[in-house]
């Protein structure tokens, strides 16, 4: 069922540049979609306009059935959560409980399930025992959580994850792609706009490559990495495994996945 | 407040008027600035506008300084009707009127076509400490990231629910909170950053920093400042030997 | 290999902190060397950095055990406009550490604060600029400018001093993986064409690997792994530590535990396609 639908969009931002140039992508509810591209190639303008921050020059953007010019952002937000890369960009509450209620009010819920959803989300998030700390004075891992966590609690349908795993380290990635991987299996559609293409690889979602406002490949993330040419133009890297499969002599039938694909498809040929 | 910034933003643009040296820009728009505080008729004041505008039109700048003229009428009409409410006749509450156009229009004037550089160089020429002049060049360097920062913030809140446009003052302003909670903690962020890159740059090692510009008057630099402070004096006294209507 | 740097058992707490950031560390940064500082989050390292160019103490005045030795001259008693000579800190955040409103005259700041001539400034300038490939940058203002042209403006500026050693923290955590790849390749070829010594401090362990001399493993405020990047990132404790072994590397250990090693020890995919082809 088509949950998020893009019928050739084009948008041109007000410094005069045009950031989408003719996009026609469609998503299905439940699917997990990775978005990759260089800087400037239209990946983080085209997600926004998924919650209707920005509403499409021409063309139209469809979501749940609804087209985005004609709802407000805040309708839209209630189904579709954005994580932006910098979550000090909106932690101003004075406690952890605070942040994550304060879209709960924003969306008109009630207070017993207020300070549920609350309590579930800190759970979740490994950080109940922050409830009542000042978002400041958390980590850098564990602001992205609390951000995660504020907008999970509203139980958006759609979650869209903007470079999730910039500044981090492996701890902390690991813990992201767990909880990414958890999302999709909660039936949630969840799109990853990234330059991380090991930590894309590792979650194997359908990919889309960007280039110029334009969307240059789309399929499921082991074909889309293997077309060396089309990256190229895209300046998108290869996910090491790949950079390997394409360079041995003899090749396995499909792409390594993983170490343990890789490790004993190798043993195997050893002998 | 879009106008406000960009009637005293500075933008480069190709004109013989803006290679002036800035200390010559500064007493061009002196002069215009005496000269409105000095005209007490409506003519007098009249002209002194109309050679603002001249100038800034022969500077390539009219369509900015011209704007905040615009701009600016609303207050002009506010100390227009309160010098009329106060018992000034109609003619007197114009010249104040439009006196204070002439003033923004000649301030105007001078920040549109002085570059952010150039103002630290006069600023260092006038001895203003080197502390203030570093903090004021580093607030000018960082107002669009500042602004840019602004924007992405309030994309964070209003993907929280959070509308902006909605309600009535009060509400307005509370939610302004989430907007600015989070751009004050940034900035804060950011200076503390900016203090370690100083730092590691030897900043305040000796008390008298050299420049790798200067400022240099050339034979057309003092050219027009003479024919300038010529044209001030040639003002003065014309207004000074004639009889005005009005 | 002279040696450049010298931590001797350097312990540091923040003013007002119980906790010790730094907690006897020794080591050691020889000239011409590139060395990568790796660890998780918290871990010290940005903190040794900031202790290398004198930021510590002389900007967080803290309690101070042990001594860093720069170039001869014990940081904590050498004053910042000396160090800045010795030893540039390339920052994070491209935008945090530009200052004025066009590019040549950012890279003259440091100079200007030191007191150069106008004319010995103008020199170094234009020859920064053109050691680095950004002349036609000159007068461009930052906000003109992409990410990557930041941080090698942002270089230029710490260049400009002449200093032997650049240290840099995570300068491409901020950048997409091109132009990370393209900042490395410069630090490489500065490193191997005008002899400057580096110390990274970095997470892309894959990126930097391939350039490293060494790698130098931290975790909570002590030094705790050692050595060349193939004998880190085989050790089966450095996944124990947090950091970012990139997949080659943790291929080439688990083929080596299940029996089968390599001849030699690959830092790019294709370098291990060379060698499983060779078998």
């Amino acid at each position: 069922m088509t949950l998020i639908e893009f019928k050739d969009v084009t948008f041109v931002h007000q410094t005069g540049v045009k950031a989408l140039d003719g996009v026609t992508l469609a998503i299905d509810k439940g699917e997990m979609v990775g978005i990759v591209g260089e800087n400037g190639a239209g990946k983080t303008t085209l997600v926004r306009h998924v919650n209707g921050l920005l509403k499409p020059l021409t063309g139209s953007v469809m979501v749940d059935g609804e087209n985005t010019r004609a709802v407000s952002t805040a309708a839209l937000a209630r189904k579709v959560g954005i994580a932006f890369q910098n979550p000090d960009h909106q932690l101003f509450s004075d406690s952890v409980e605070k942040e994550i209620t304060f879209a709960l009010n924003n969306f008109g819920f009630e207070q017993p399930l207020i300070e549920q959803r609350v309590s579930w989300a800190l759970e979740f998030f490994g950080l109940e025992e922050y409830r009542k700390s000042s978002p400041l004075i958390l980590s850098g891992g564990e602001k992205k959580r609390l951000t995660l966590a504020s907008i999970l609690a509203w139980d958006p349908g759609v979650v869209i994850l903007d470079e999730p795993t910039v500044g981090q380290d492996a701890i902390q990635k690991a813990k992201l792609a767990e909880i990414t991987k958890n999302l999709k299996s909660t039936g949630k559609t969840v799109i990853i706009v990234s330059h991380d293409v090991e930590f894309l690889w590792s979650l194997q979602p359908r990919l889309v490559v960007m280039r110029q406002g334009r969307v240059a490949g789309d399929g499921p993330c082991a074909e889309v990495m293997l077309d060396r040419e089309m990256l190229k133009t895209a300046r998108v890297s290869q996910p090491q495994l790949v950079r390997l499969e394409e360079r041995l002599h003899s090749r396995p039938e499909r792409p390594f996945l993983d170490l343990s694909d890789a490790a004993a498809w190798i043993t195997k040929e050893a002998q | 407040m879009y106008w406000i910034a960009n009637g005293f933003l500075f933008r480069r643009v190709t004109s013989p008027f803006q290679k002036l040296d800035p200390r010559v820009k500064l007493a061009i728009s002196i002069e215009f600035f005496i000269l409105s505080l000095f005209a007490s008729y409506v003519i007098a004041v009249g002209a002194v506008l109309i050679a603002i505008l001249a100038v800034a039109a022969f500077a390539r700048s009219l369509k900015r300084v011209g704007r905040t003229m615009v701009f600016s009428l609303l207050f002009a009409g506010i100390i227009f009707a309160i010098n009329v409410f106060f018992g000034l006749g109609l003619l007197h509450a114009l010249v104040y009127a439009l006196r204070f156009l002439a003033i923004i229009s000649s301030t105007s004037l001078f920040f549109v076509t002085t570059s952010p550089d150039e103002l630290e160089h006069i600023m260092k020429w006038m001895r203003v400490p080197r502390d203030v002049v570093f903090a004021f060049v580093t607030a000018v360097r960082f107002i669009p990231v500042v602004m840019l920062d602004a924007f992405q913030i309030m994309d964070a809140q209003k993907s929280r629910g959070l509308e902006l446009d909605k309600g009535n003052i009060l509400v307005r302003v509370r939610n302004m909170i989430p907007v600015l909670i989070p751009l004050v903690v940034n900035s804060v962020i950011r200076s503390g950053e900016l203090a370690e890159a100083m730092e590691s740059r030897a900043y305040g090692a000796i008390p008298k920093p050299t420049s790798l510009y200067g400022m240099k008057l050339k034979w057309y630099d003092w050219t027009v400042m003479i024919l300038s402070f010529l044209g001030f004096v040639i003002a003065l006294y014309i207004y000074h030997s004639f009889r005005f209507p009005f | 290999m002279k040696t450049l740097v010298r931590v001797d058992n350097l312990s540091y707490r923040y003013l007002d902190s119980e906790k010790w950031v730094l907690e006897g560390v020794s080591l050691e940064i020889n000239e011409g060397e590139v060395v990568v500082l790796a660890g998780q989050s918290g871990c010290g390292k940005s903190t040794l950095l900031r202790c290398m160019n004198g930021l510590i103490p002389h900007m967080y005045p803290g309690e101070y055990r042990g001594s860093i030795t720069m170039d001869g001259e014990q940081v904590d008693k050498t004053p910042m406009r000396t160090l800045a000579q010795k030893v540039g800190l390339l920052f994070q955040n491209p935008e945090n550490q530009i200052f004025m409103f066009s590019v040549e005259r950012d890279i003259a700041f440091g100079l200007e604060n030191l007191g150069v001539s106008r004319a010995e400034m103008r020199r170094k300038v234009d020859e920064v600029m053109n050691l680095l490939g950004i002349t036609p940058l000159a007068l461009r203002a930052p906000h003109e400018l992409s990410d990557g042209q930041k941080q090698r403006v942002a270089l230029a500026g710490v260049l400009a001093m002449r200093p032997r050693l650049i240290i840099l923290d995570e300068p491409t955590s901020l950048l997409d993986p091109q132009t990370a790849s393209e900042l490395v390749a410069l630090i490489h070829t500065l490193n191997k064409e005008a002899g400057l010594t580096f110390v990274v401090v970095e997470h892309r362990l894959e990126l930097l690997a391939p350039i490293a001399d060494r790698i130098i493993v931290m975790d909570s405020g002590r030094k705790v792994l050692e050595g060349t990047a193939p004998e880190v990132l085989a050790d089966p404790r450095s996944l124990d530590f947090g950091i970012s072994v990139p997949p080659i590397s943790k291929l080439y250990s688990q083929l080596t535990n299940d029996g089968l090693v390599l001849p030699r020890y690959p830092s790019t995919p294709e370098e291990l396609a060379d060698e499983v082809n060779g078998l």
